[in-house]
């Protein structure tokens, strides 16, 4: 315990120089890492001290309920007892059998499941980013928080270059096919623990992989603050699947940054299942950089009680030729809010673009709000381009045809919502994950009718 | 076509209005903007001391407000507040006669159609130039139904009781940067008032001229239409071009008492050196419907975004635009639609065109708070780009809350196809005849809602626009 | 020189030859068609005769009635009557037909002269009843949301209605159904007569049972290898390309 650090600490009367050698990195004394790396944490700390925080005024920041932002209660540093570390370790069941597996709690490496021989023999890497940062230095530095992050978070992404030390560096060799998928844990255990999971996952020329990120809390009740990055590039002719399943408790305040690079010819589909968190803010950015490059933005939020999802969007086109689909569904209940700020910007060139761009939400009681605010910034010519936003309830019909055969309200309800939610889930094409995801929905149904 | 062999109703080809006269005016209140211009104008209109007061207030708070670059065109820091001239006239009261009003302005408007389409489908008109109206009249019958169509400034002295009642109460004046300026020192525009149950049959018009150079014209313009009563309304307006930047920031606020029905028509064809900075809004009580239909064509940069508040049950509002961004326009439109009783519903249609180097982008806001019952938004933005460096954006924003509620907003991107021009060719119509034949297909559908005088002349508009727009 | 004459015509695409030193002459009056495997070129001359910018001329002439047209504009040679029936045609939303074809016809007369409503509407219907065209087609936009079938039949009536001297049908046949086939195959010649010279292009014979042509060549690799009458077209039916493609292998070597 005696390793816990206030997360801000209160800042010195000094203005000459705010908040500077008040930082305490997490691998203060760690000479052993790159000294490029502590340099970008230092400098990550005194980007965010500068940086203003956020405000409703701020286009970004526009519905957002910016007041969930104080950090003044998260700790760092903390490490979680045996007892709780044994549950963590059993309740970190993959997906797959054997496959290679992360988990963290509290930004510490509890285990690590190595990758099979013959994918380590066929050059993937799958290391905890503190590792991958010794034994692969040039390598990760060179995709490591490379891309830019223009949706409004730069203070946190800042913040989160600073803490960061736990996370997954994932790297597929051109031309090697994955074939499970990789998984790593991220679990809040402490009271106020502020954590920052990282994954960057790199695959190269005609390579597969498929990677998921699960993000947990230990009970129920404890406060806690995550705030991820996750950076994927899928390199020519790649295809990258990513999928995050988020389930911290309803008390954590979480933020989550995205930004996926697709090249050439290569292909990335992503999907975010929300279900976790009292204020949950998702910023994904989809760059399109090469002839041929498609990305799929998947995203479902089930809300319930006081929760808030914010998610805001780019799908940035900048080569001819690019595709981008993205399909976000909301079901809201209580007094949730749902804000989604989505663009679809195609640069100039970028001719022959196809963007599409859906977001449906699903209202299911009087005080939910649902704040809707889809773009199109069309600099090229030759382009298809569509956005479609709707807000709509229950077909009352279709209801009442559930309810003629038997079947209670509130079960009719979860049906009709699960369908509603289904066709985000199907997309993925992947009947493990797809299942696994589908059982998380149903679990939250339950909670919320217990 | 056969379009072309009808008359025009209201004038707008750009070159017809792409001339200016000298002329003198008594009444200046000199360049820049302070205390003593806002006194000066107040002091010539010889107002009540409530009005000065209010310019007053409107002055700070427009000294006050930043621009509102943050979210909109940074092209608006071109705009010089010290360089303007912010009241030009002959005189203060209108005449009654188009024999009245001096020969060097009335041969503007001559030249402008005016007075013809008064005579052959109008109910009456007002022509103002500069910063006052120098004509206003209603035709005898309706006048009799005790509808009133004066000029704001005879408005609120004339008619107190039922100006001060609306006035800055739909659109306050710190509602953005511009509606505080127009109310700082607006001059001219309409007031109206439409008895209970009257239906005005004709349109009321009101037609504003830009003459003069550096110069800024606030129209500020009050509508009224009373319990199940009816208007149409139209304005239209031009300028010559000048070298220099023109400012026009009006503010228009509408009112339908319940069952009232109110349609304004807006067919802005400034020349490309206008600043169009206008701020409109309507205030819809139970039943009534409010319709606004906007078609932005000309101007440097033009910002507005016609709104209607639902305030009453079952009240209707609607907005039908069209924007064509010509090269080096920008033409940043929309609609706000705030829902504040159960069962309204609102209509949005946008339809832009981007040629050249022009820039067109829709902005919207639909708001349906909690606790409402069925309400329905619907919105379409369709955007067509002509050439590689035209540019479209997109940007709603909608909030919806309960589960009575729906809305729907659907926005689509399309380009006229080199196949399609080719296809056309080859039937026999040339490149100019081909985009100008998709693009008269693409509004279409939009333009069929509008009145016939406006549809008919819109499209011959757009053709002249489309003209050297390609290759 | 009341003919469609074509002379060592050599046409590339992004460097790619499709076709060369091609040599064809359809006079007025005349039928011809054009057979070929695809990737023939077949298309690619139909565009090219039209002015598709895509194309690059490398060599040779196209005259229409002794003039060279290949320095005109797509719309200048329509309008000197030549007509494509186009294999895919496009959409033009929003575009009724009727207005459409109102201002083809009205971009063929000269200055000044205005089209008369009734005239006009006088011809379409006529046009309509002799193709059997339901009156309500032409209130749709140009081939907005038409099946294959609609699609080739509007082409017919806009040709039926723009009088061309020459007209070019390419794969008119294609994404038909016998029965679509025939009610074009009906109005192709019911518009045939001694003042238009048409050349059709196909895949298959099938359409020359329903048109039948008085000259049929057969392209293959760019080139037209063989020439004969209508009874070269079921030749090829029975014994496929495989001979012409030996042929089109000696030119190549020759």
């Amino acid at each position: 315990m005696s390793n816990d650090t206030a997360l801000l600490e209160p800042v010195k009367e000094e203005r000459t120089a705010p908040n500077r050698g008040l930082f305490v990195s997490s691998f203060a004394g760690r000479d052993d890492l790159p000294a490029w790396f502590r340099e970008q944490q230092r400098r990550g700390w005194s980007e965010f001290s500068n940086l203003p925080n956020p405000t409703r005024k701020d286009q970004a920041w526009r519905f957002s309920n910016v007041d969930a932002l104080d950090l003044r209660p998260f700790i760092t540093g903390g490490a979680s007892s045996d007892d709780e570390r044994i549950e963590i370790l059993e309740r970190s069941i993959p997906l797959h059998a054997q496959t290679g597996r992360l988990v963290f709690a509290d930004d510490h490496l509890l285990e690590r499941d190595a990758l099979p021989e013959s994918l380590r023999q066929a050059g993937v890497i799958f290391q905890p980013l503190e590792r991958a940062l010794i034994e692969h230095e040039d390598l990760v530095r060179k995709h490591f928080m490379a891309q830019p992050a223009t949706l409004g978070s730069a203070k946190f992404t800042a913040l989160h270059s600073a803490h960061v030390r736990a996370g997954a560096f994932v790297y597929v060799p051109r031309g090697v096919e994955v074939e499970v998928p990789i998984e790593v844990f991220h679990w809040l255990s402490r009271d106020n623990s502020a954590v920052f999971p990282h994954l960057l996952l790199v695959a190269d020329a005609m390579s597969k992989v498929t990677v998921i990120e699960h993000f947990r809390s230990l009970n129920e009740k404890t406060y806690g603050f995550a705030c991820g990055v996750n950076d994927l590039i899928a390199g020519r002719g790649a295809s990258v699947k990513y999928v995050c399943a988020q389930q911290w408790n309803e008390k954590v305040t979480a933020l989550q940054i995205n930004a996926t690079a697709v090249e050439r010819d290569a292909s990335a589909m992503s999907l975010n299942l929300h279900l976790g968190g009292a204020y949950s803010r998702f910023e994904s950015l989809s760059r399109l950089v090469g002839e041929g490059a498609r990305s799929d933005l998947l995203a479902v939020a089930v809300a319930h009680g006081e929760q808030e999802f914010d998610a805001r969007t780019l799908q940035d086109h900048a080569c001819p030729h690019t595709t981008s689909d993205l399909l976000y569904k909301n079901a809201l209940s209580d007094r949730v809010r749902t804000t989604f700020g989505g663009l679809i910007r195609v640069e100039p060139h970028a001719h022959f673009t196809d963007a599409y761009q859906t977001v449906r939400n699903l209202l299911l009681s009087d005080d939910a709000e649902a704040n809707s605010m889809p773009g199109l910034e069309i600099l090229a010519d030759n382009v298809k381009c569509s956005h479609g936003a709707t807000s709509g309830q229950v077909d009352e019909e279709e209801m009442f045809y559930l309810r003629s055969r038997g079947i209670p309200p509130i079960v009719a309800q979860q049906l009709v919502v699960t369908g509603f939610l289904d066709e985000v889930i199907a997309r993925l094409s992947d009947k493990v994950i797809g299942d696994h995801l589908r059982d998380l929905i149903a679990k939250k149904f339950r909670r919320a009718r217990s | 076509m056969a379009t072309e062999t009808e008359k025009s109703a209201v004038d707008f080809d750009r070159s017809i209005g792409d001339f200016h006269y000298d002329v003198a005016y008594n009444f200046d209140a000199g360049t820049g903007l302070n205390e003593g211009v806002v006194n000066y104008i107040s002091d010539v209109k010889a107002e009540p001391e409530w009005v000065h007061e209010f310019r007053l207030k409107a002055l700070k708070t427009f000294q006050s407000k930043p621009m509102p670059t943050h979210w909109a065109s940074a092209d608006l820091n071109a705009i010089d507040f010290d360089k303007i001239r912010y009241y030009l006239a002959q005189g203060q009261r209108p005449t009654r006669s188009w024999d009245e009003v001096p020969e060097d302005v009335k041969r503007t408007f001559e030249r402008l159609g005016i007075p013809e389409q008064e005579r052959r489908f109008l109910a009456g008109v007002e022509a103002q130039f500069d910063s006052e109206a120098v004509y206003s009249n209603i035709k005898k019958a309706v006048g009799e139904q005790g509808v009133i169509f004066v000029g704001s400034t005879e408005g609120l002295k004339e008619h107190p009781e039922i100006f001060r009642k609306w006035f800055g109460k739909v659109i306050p004046t710190g509602d953005n940067k511009f509606s505080a300026l127009n109310s700082a020192v607006f001059s001219g525009g309409s007031f109206i008032y439409v008895p209970p149950g009257v239906k005005v049959k004709h349109p009321l018009q009101a037609y504003f001229r830009i003459n003069a150079e550096n110069f800024g014209q606030f129209e500020r313009t009050l509508i009224i239409v009373d319990e199940g009563a009816e208007l149409t309304y139209m304005e239209g307006c031009t300028a010559p071009k000048f070298n220099t930047a023109t400012l026009h920031s009006a503010v228009v606020e509408l009112v339908a008492m319940p069952g009232a029905k109110i349609q304004y028509i807006t067919v802005q064809n400034w020349s490309a050196n206008v600043f169009n900075l206008v701020t409109k809004r309507g205030l819809a009580h139970e039943q009534s419907e409010i319709k606004w239909i906007d078609c932005n064509i000309g101007s440097r940069l033009t910002m507005k975004y016609p709104g209607v508040i639902l305030k009453g049950r079952k009240s209707r509002g609607e907005v039908l635009s069209i924007a064509l961004a010509n090269n080096g326009q920008h033409q940043d439109t929309g609609a706000k639609m705030v829902h504040a009783a159960d069962e309204t519903t609102s209509n949005i249609i946008s339809k832009s065109i981007s040629i050249g180097t022009g820039r067109a982008t829709y902005r919207g806001l639909v708001h349906v708070p909690k606790h409402l019952k069925h309400c329905r938004n619907n919105t379409e933005c369709d955007a067509l780009l002509i050439n590689s460096s035209s540019r479209t954006d997109t940007y709603p924003a909608i909030t919806v809350r309960g589960t009575g509620n729906s809305v729907q907003h659907e926005a689509s991107v399309s380009q006229v196809s080199a196949e399609q021009i080719f296809y056309m060719q080859q039937r026999g119509l040339s490149e100019g005849q081909a985009m100008s034949l998709s693009v008269n297909g693409f509004v279409n559908d939009l333009v069929r809602q509008f009145p016939m005088e406006y549809s008919v002349e819109l499209k011959r508009l757009i053709e002249l626009e489309m003209e050297g727009s390609v290759g | 020189m009341q003919q469609l004459e074509i002379r060592n015509l050599s046409v590339t695409i992004e460097q790619n030859e499709i076709i060369r030193d091609l040599d064809l002459t359809v006079g007025v009056g005349e039928v011809h068609a054009i057979m070929g495997p695809n990737g023939s070129g077949k298309s690619t001359l139909a565009k090219v005769i039209a002015g598709h910018p895509h194309y690059q001329v490398r060599s040779g002439e196209i005259l229409m009635d002794g003039q060279n047209i290949l320095e005109l504009d797509p719309d200048e040679r329509a309008r000197k009557g030549l007509f494509l029936a186009f294999q895919y045609p496009s959409e033009v939303p929003g575009v009724t037909i009727a207005n459409f074809l109102r201002a083809a016809v009205q971009a063929r007369l000269p200055e000044g002269e205005e089209l008369e409503a009734t005239d006009y509407y006088a011809k379409l219907y006529a046009k309509m009843d002799l193709l059997e065209i339901d009156r309500s087609f032409t209130s749709r936009s140009v081939n907005e949301g038409f099946s294959g079938g609609e699609k080739k039949r509007c082409e017919i009536l806009q040709m039926a209605m723009l009088e061309p001297r020459y007209a070019v049908l390419d794969e008119t046949d294609s994404g038909l159904d016998i029965d679509a086939l025939k009610v074009v195959a009906n109005g192709v010649n019911s518009l045939r007569g001694p003042n238009l010279g048409v050349l059709l292009i196909t895949h298959y014979q099938r359409l020359l049972n329903y048109i039948v042509p008085d000259f049929v060549h057969v392209m293959v690799h760019g080139r037209i290898v063989r020439s004969g009458g209508k009874e070269l077209a079921l030749e090829l039916e029975e014994k496929g390309y495989d001979g012409t493609r030996e042929r089109a292998a000696e030119l190549a070597l020759a």
